[in-house]
């Protein structure tokens, strides 16, 4: 009898072993249209009301816990905020003419003539869920494609001068879509530091979720913290960027030996990605080669 | 732990309850740099409550779950917490749970296998980017939050499941009232006359 129920608990353990391993080898294996992709949409679409009202239902006391954190968090943010002022007063003066470069840093840049953006048409989700661990930097927001979303749109969320970068949509049901942060160790975006500054790729590490590397081949030019980094838009015939040019994604905080064979520099994004709730997603923008929609 | 249709109905709806309440309000609060998570937690609780199997099985199933709701890629949170709750059920069935802290003591435990388990399978399948050491910070404050959530959990996941345990202390009875020990009484006199008048049958 004994004999038996061991046995039983093995061949119960090793099936699910054996079909955690299946499903798992099946997922990387088959197209994103595949069957098992098909079932897990369809699960997300049929559970996404549930998700939706639990995270519109839970809002006050999330917002709650998220007032001690700002609260904890300010305390010990006072001291810096101190030396902090005694700084800005200083620049103060350089932000007079940094006022009279800047137009001209736009002129440069074509901000003012570049229309790729009025191509888009933002679509606002809210957030309704996210991933409980540092491996996967994504949300769930509750616009799906039935709202016109497709996958590799843009998203932004308020921050920086107006709205910048926050990743892009990397799956999508009728009712929700994901949206992989740039955040997450597995998206990388094309990116240039502001205003004539070298171009590179710009990753996260896997588990630090708070801090960007922008590896940057063949730079001999100095990066100065506080430099804005933006979108490269980077496109040729064959493949390119899934990002449009010019949408703000941080602020330097760190360079490398601009001499080394790769320049690392370190950007702190300008949203803070854990407190994201509202994103807008930029939908039927103009044909990207090699960027699948 | 005898599982019928009820007790299995009853235990998906609290894997259910605990993942929607993960993702849309566990996942939003970070502290030391990591979230808690509550589905170890209450595998740890049903393979304590149940065995090896039962943890096992509903590990299995609360990953796939979670893996499906948010579009992650699908077996990974189920090996980790089919571990989870294998082990946790193991240690029931091989072992005496004395002490109170026990429970608690274990969940962190086998908290930090799965988180670290967790952590290497995704760095196995991972893009070929570069780990953060936080990783390692976030598995041992998963399992920190694992031993403080257990006290709060495991009591509630008994008292869902309590028709199921076999090895449950009988409930008390209530004390009775003076007002409820008369209707008593005069119900039991009743039975008893009932019985009297059946044929062949003696009080």
């Amino acid at each position: 009898m004994y004999r038996r129920q061991v046995r039983r608990r093995r061949a119960i353990l090793v099936a699910l072993i054996v079909g955690s391993l299946v499903l798992l080898s099946i997922h990387f294996s088959e197209p994103e249209s595949g069957p098992l992709h098909t079932i897990q949409r369809g699960v997300a679409t049929v559970l996404s009301p549930v998700e939706s009202a639990a995270s519109a239902a839970l809002k006050p006391v999330r917002d709650l816990v998220g007032w001690f954190d700002e609260t904890l968090e300010a305390r010990g943010e006072n001291e810096r905020l101190r030396e902090e002022v005694a700084e800005l007063r200083r620049e103060l003066a350089d932000a007079e003419q940094a006022l009279g470069e800047n137009e001209q840093f736009r002129q440069l840049l074509k901000l003012d003539e570049r229309d790729e953006l009025a191509e888009f048409k933002p679509v606002t989700g809210r957030v309704i869920s996210r991933s409980p661990t540092v491996w996967y930097s994504t949300v769930m927001i509750n616009v799906g494609s039935g709202d016109g979303v497709k996958r590799n749109d843009p998203v932004i969320a308020p921050g920086g001068r107006s709205s910048a970068l926050v990743g892009r949509v990397s799956d999508v049901t009728p009712t929700t879509a994901q949206v992989q942060l740039i955040t997450d160790h597995r998206n990388a975006v094309s990116a240039k530091v502001l205003p004539d500054g070298p171009d590179g790729v710009i990753e996260a590490e896997a588990g630090d979720p708070r801090e960007l590397v922008l590896d940057v081949l063949e730079a001999n030019d100095e990066v100065k913290a506080g430099a804005i980094v933006v979108t490269s838009g980077w496109s040729d015939d064959e493949i390119s960027s899934a990002y449009p040019y010019g949408l703000e994604i941080g602020r330097v905080v760190g360079a490398g030996d601009p001499d080394a064979e790769v320049q690392r520099i370190t950007v702190e994004p300008f949203v803070e990605m854990s407190r994201l709730q509202y994103v807008q997603v930029l939908t039927g923008g103009p044909e990207r080669p090699g960027v699948p929609g | 732990m005898i599982v019928t249709w009820r007790i299995a109905l009853r235990m998906a709806t609290l894997v259910l309850v605990a993942v929607i309440l993960q993702v849309s309000f566990l996942s939003y609060v970070s502290v030391l740099g990591a979230v808690p998570d509550l589905l170890p937690v209450l595998i740890v609780c049903f393979g304590l409550l149940g065995g090896a199997v039962v943890g096992a099985t509903s590990g299995f199933a609360a990953g796939l779950l979670l893996d499906a709701l948010l579009l992650q890629v699908l077996g990974v949170s189920s090996l980790a917490l089919l571990a989870v709750g294998y082990l946790s059920g193991r240690y029931r069935e091989g072992f005496e749970i004395g002490g109170r802290m026990t429970p608690a003591l274990l969940a962190g435990a086998v908290t930090l296998v799965g988180s670290a388990g967790y952590a290497v399978l995704q760095a196995t399948l991972g893009s070929g980017a570069e780990v953060s050491w936080l990783v390692v910070r976030e598995v041992v404050v998963k399992a920190l939050f694992a031993f403080a959530l257990t006290p709060v959990v495991l009591p509630l996941v008994r008292r869902v499941l309590r028709p199921a345990l076999v090895d449950e202390e009988p409930v008390q009875r209530r004390a009775l009232l003076p007002g409820r020990r008369r209707r008593r009484g005069a119900q039991l006199a009743r039975r008893r006359l009932r019985r009297a008048a059946t044929p062949g049958r003696s009080v």
